[in-house]
């Protein structure tokens, strides 16, 4: 049980609490001392030490104290409340689940303890203790219509569609006057409940009750999108296309409405006159609306292609549109298409060398359009299914001529390079383009991958820190961590990689590994947040996309390539991984010491990178630097190994292979370079006589699609 | 393109396109807190063209506009305001920027009744305050001084949603009076002519607000902008920064503590 504490003594730990709230951990932990001289032995007060001291970042010690607290006193529900909570906070969710279940146990009543459970449950996705918990709740509480709402959640994301729109229509019976229109949780509710509806596959009721009760919904274009829908579905075909003809009038830009449009017109596949007069429509009656006048390009055939493209063309080489190339580029996939549409466009060069198409044009214009003309022409033939690359050289410098400083053009010359295969030279022009538009952090983010791709690391990190904010404490590479740049992390793991530096190459496939546990932590604080703002749609959409987290392409390049890493590390053991974390060619003598040597060099100016940037952070204004770190308070733990040393000098390579392979195998079975890692790690790990065999099964399993 | 709204499983490439086109940028979190708040006023512009590589490819996110209902507006106005908006370089001037924006401003009005949207802008940036100027008709309400982090200007611009908002209503009572011939002259349904009745809640409404709060505090610092510079947030702080009062103590309440602190 636990020990009263006299009425100062009460007070005080009112006190500790309250301090521990507003972050004042000092001031919390004096108190909780001044009760503790008192009573030493006052198990809640030692958990509450206990809890600052963890937020303190002293979380050894802390586990040590509510140890100790426990033992002292087992009957305490706050002991255990503050056991789970720093399991919790240090992310060892199971057991902190088992330590709020045991508080519950000896507090019952706690709506606290409940509820924080029930957010474990659902992180964890423990469905059935979702449900119980979340029920229990409601019963606690049924006057709060989230906690109806969220039993029905519960319900729902464990399967029980029938039962959860039943708790939802109960609390909607409930109701004895009707919600104001601008009540958004009712609206959202209302939706919520009509998904579930359709979910059961019962799509008359669910467009009955659209109809109805979702009518006055105050998310419109759910209502429509879904009317849309369910008629179609219905093969109710007039009012579908009426409802797809307002959806365009909303948004013409979503080809899907003109998709159902068509469906629902019952206009064949191949009347392509038919389809095209309802693109037409929209055409005329929209100048600005791109898609009407382009998505007919993707059905037209023939001589309608020509003329249609030849239109299309024109008026964005008038406009001097430069993204025309890549609005079109699908249609190659075609092979007449992807003969007529350059053959359109050297055509309309030619009307404009010679002036045929002249309506009195001013000079500027002209060149517009054929300088628009012309990179459309370099783009074509810099792109992989119709590549010539002397030919897109060729358009490329004409281009130029006309417009010498375009970032476009100059971007497009290095990416010939690049397929040219010529790293080094795509890597200046592209930071040539940087050059003509400094202010545009897109082209610099180009340069920077191209210098990345010309394995120069430390000039891209400058490149790339013209842009990072100047007061992050540990320069660019900070900042780009921080703010989850996974498209840098990766280019510059894999460009150590080619450098032979394994360390930091692991390092930044670890610290993209680390970003999706963040990633999939961040849904932690929505599980109660959604259900205050009544956005229930968007919650479980969020819940099952978080599901799939890891099948991300994103996921999968990173970990493929520490995979990758810790099969070599495995393949070449010997030393070859020594000290410095860099991988050497152990099987040639001559040629290992000649890469130690460029590894080596490579690793210093790495240290002399990072060390410039550690200054360069601490010469900044030191007040700037406080202000804007949010977590300078926070006791963040130093990186003890920034340079991946310990991860390159592994004695277990493939058990920390298997830490990336187990979700990109989980998530992406079908990816095939996936399957042939996951083998590859298999039969070593089979092989290796000390480690258990390999749960076989799942390889088979996996391997048996192939 | 596709023109189309956002959903969680976007975020990770309109992340990547934020990254790659901006200098303020955010935790991923951060596009959660969009997604989650207001997932009727974020869009993006897929790039549908290109051919999957994968079965796990995912959309292409060429732009995006990020937006939000103001939670604490200081003048008491219900407006909307647009955290990030930005289309990748290779798809510029195909009108892709005007067309996410008026979607958002659109949804602003209907779902949450917006009467005015805001948003700050760099006072070089060209091409943005044409969009936003010349394009889409707002105005610049003044210049804040370095409101970025590297010391640069913004204007702070509005547009007035009060057109929008006619048509909106407009198109309602067409709606409705088209309804009401469909229906015949019979009797008007009664969901129509509720906008003043009292909101109740349910069996125990007596419960009070106090009950309302059941699940906890916001998000927290996830509900601030992390790329304002600190002058900006700072002179924001005043408005921002909520205290907690007369709330019945437990260690229960710290839970929800802890979870701000480590957002
Ligand atoms: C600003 C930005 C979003 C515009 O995107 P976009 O899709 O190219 O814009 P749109 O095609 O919809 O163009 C809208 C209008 O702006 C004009 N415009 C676009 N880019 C322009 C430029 N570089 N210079 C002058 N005008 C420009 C268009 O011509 C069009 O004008 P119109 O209505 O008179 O025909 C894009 O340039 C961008 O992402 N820039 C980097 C990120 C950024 O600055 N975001 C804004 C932060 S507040």
């Amino acid at each position: 049980m636990p020990q009263p504490l006299s009425t100062r003594e009460a007070n005080l730990f009112r006190t500790v609490i309250r301090n521990y709230e507003d972050k004042q951990y000092k001031r919390g932990l004096k108190a909780a001392e001044q009760i503790l001289k008192k009573n030493p032995k006052h198990g809640d007060t030692m958990s509450m030490k206990a809890l600052i001291m963890n937020a303190q970042g002293k979380t050894d010690e802390a586990f040590a104290l509510a140890k100790e607290a426990l033992k002292i006193d087992m009957k305490s529900h706050i002991c255990w409340h503050v056991y789970g909570i720093l399991y919790r906070t240090n992310k060892n969710f199971d057991e902190a689940i088992k330590a709020y279940r045991f508080a519950l146990k000896l507090e019952p009543e706690s709506h606290q303890i409940q509820r924080d459970l029930a957010i474990l449950q659902i992180q964890m996705r423990d469905y059935p203790g979702y449900v119980q918990s979340r029920f229990l709740m409601l019963k606690a509480r049924p006057q709060l219509r989230q906690n109806w709402t969220a039993l029905a959640i519960a319900y729902h994301l464990e399967g029980n569609l029938q039962q959860a729109e039943n708790i939802l229509t109960t609390y909607e019976k409930s109701i004895t006057t009707a919600p104001l229109k601008t009540d958004f949780e009712n609206s959202e509710a209302i939706l919520y409940k009509n998904s579930i509806i359709a979910e059961q596959g019962d799509i008359e009721r669910a467009l009955e009750h659209l109809n109805t009760d979702a009518k006055n919904s105050l998310d419109r274009l759910a209502v429509m999108d879904l009317r849309a829908q369910y008629l179609s579905q219905l093969g109710r075909k007039p009012e579908a296309a009426k409802a797809y003809r307002a959806l365009i009038e909303r948004n013409s830009e979503h080809p899907a409405y003109y998709k159902g449009l068509t469906a629902a017109l019952d206009i064949p596949n191949d009347d392509e006159a038919a389809l095209k007069a309802v693109y037409d429509e929209y055409a005329q009656k929209w100048p600005r609306c791109d898609a009407a006048k382009r998505l007919p390009l993707d059905f037209l055939t023939g001589d309608e292609f020509r003329s249609a493209a030849k239109s299309y063309l024109t008026l964005m080489f008038e406009k001097g549109v430069p993204s025309t190339f890549a609005n079109l580029k699908h249609l190659y996939a075609d092979s007449f298409k992807r003969d007529t549409v350059p053959a359109v466009v050297e055509e309309y060069v030619k009307e404009q060398e010679s002036g045929a198409d002249d309506k009195e044009k001013v000079n500027g214009d002209r060149s517009k359009g054929k300088g628009s003309a012309l990179y459309f022409l370099a783009q074509h033939y810099n792109y992989h299914l119709s590549r010539d690359l002397t030919k897109a050289l060729e358009y490329v410098e004409k281009a130029a001529e006309l417009d010498p400083k375009s970032v476009e053009l100059q971007m497009t010359k290095a990416r010939i390079f690049k397929h040219q295969g010529d790293t080094q030279k795509a890597s200046e022009a592209m930071d040539q383009a940087r050059l003509f538009d400094t202010r545009d952090r897109y082209i610099n983010s180009k340069a920077g991958k191209y210098q990345l791709r010309n394995n120069e690391n430390e000039k891209a990190l400058a490149t790339l820190g013209l842009f990072t904010r100047q007061e992050t404490v540990g320069g660019p590479l900070a900042d780009l961590t921080d703010m989850q740049c996974i498209w840098f992390l990766t280019e510059d793991g894999e460009a150590w990689q080619r450098r032979g530096n394994v360390g930091l190459a692991l390092k930044r496939f670890h610290t993209i590994y680390n970003i999706f546990d963040i990633w999939q932590e961040d849904q932690f604080d929505f599980h109660s947040f959604s259900l205050r703002k009544g956005q229930i749609r968007a919650y479980v959409d969020m819940v099952r996309w978080e599901d799939q987290l890891r099948e991300h392409p994103f996921y999968f390049r990173a970990a493929l390539d520490a995979v990758r890493i810790y099969l070599s590390i495995f393949d070449k053991p010997q030393g070859a991984n020594g000290v410095n974390g860099v991988n050497g060619d152990s099987a040639n003598g001559e040629d290992a010491a000649e890469k130690k040597k460029a590894a080596k060099k490579a690793k210093k100016e790495a240290q002399k990178a990072e060390r410039e940037a550690a200054e360069k952070a601490a010469k900044q204004d030191p007040n700037k630097a406080t202000a804007v770190k949010k977590d300078a308070e926070d006791p963040k733990k130093k990186d003890d190994d920034p340079n991946g040393l310990k991860l390159a000098a592994t004695s277990d390579p493939l058990g920390d292979a298997m830490r990336f392979l187990g979700p990109l195998l989980q998530f992406s079975p079908k990816n095939i370079d996936g399957q042939i890692a996951g083998f590859d790690v298999y039969i070593r790990r089979s092989k290796s006589s000390s480690l258990p065999c390999p749960p076989s099964h799942s390889v088979e399993s996996s391997l048996s699609f192939l | 393109m596709d023109i189309r709204l956002l959903r969680s499983s976007d975020i990770p490439l309109i992340q990547h396109a934020n990254l790659e086109n901006l200098p303020e940028n955010y935790f991923l979190k951060y596009y959660l807190y969009h997604a989650l708040s207001w997932p009727q006023l974020s869009y993006v512009a897929v790039d549908v063209s290109r051919p999957p590589k994968t079965p796990y490819d995912y959309p292409k996110i060429v732009g995006y506009v990020l937006a939000k209902m103001e939670e604490e507006p200081t003048d008491g106005v219900q407006h909307g305001h647009i955290t990030s908006l930005s289309v990748m370089r290779t798809h510029r001037r195909l009108g892709i920027a005007e067309k996410l924006m008026r979607q958002a401003q659109l949804a602003m009005v209907e779902t949450f009744g917006a009467q005015y949207i805001s948003l700050h802008v760099r006072v070089s940036n060209q091409a943005a305050i044409h969009l936003y100027r010349t394009t889409l008709g707002f105005q610049t309400e003044k210049t804040e001084a370095k409101y970025y982090a590297d010391g640069e200007d913004a204007f702070c611009m509005k547009l007035d949603l009060g057109p929008i908002r006619e048509q909106v209503q407009e198109a309602r009572a067409a709606a409705e009076e088209e309804e009401k011939q469909l229906l015949g002259d019979g009797e008007k349904k009664e969901n129509g002519a509720g906008a003043d009745k009292e909101k109740t809640n349910g069996a125990g409404a007596a419960e009070g607000t106090a009950e309302e709060l059941d699940e906890g505090e916001a998000v927290g610092e996830v509900g601030r902008d992390p790329a304002k510079s600190a002058a900006a947030a700072a002179a924001q702080a005043d408005t921002k920064v909520k205290v907690k009062v007369g709330r019945g103590l437990g260690v229960g309440e710290l839970v929800e503590r802890v979870e701000v602190k480590h957002s």
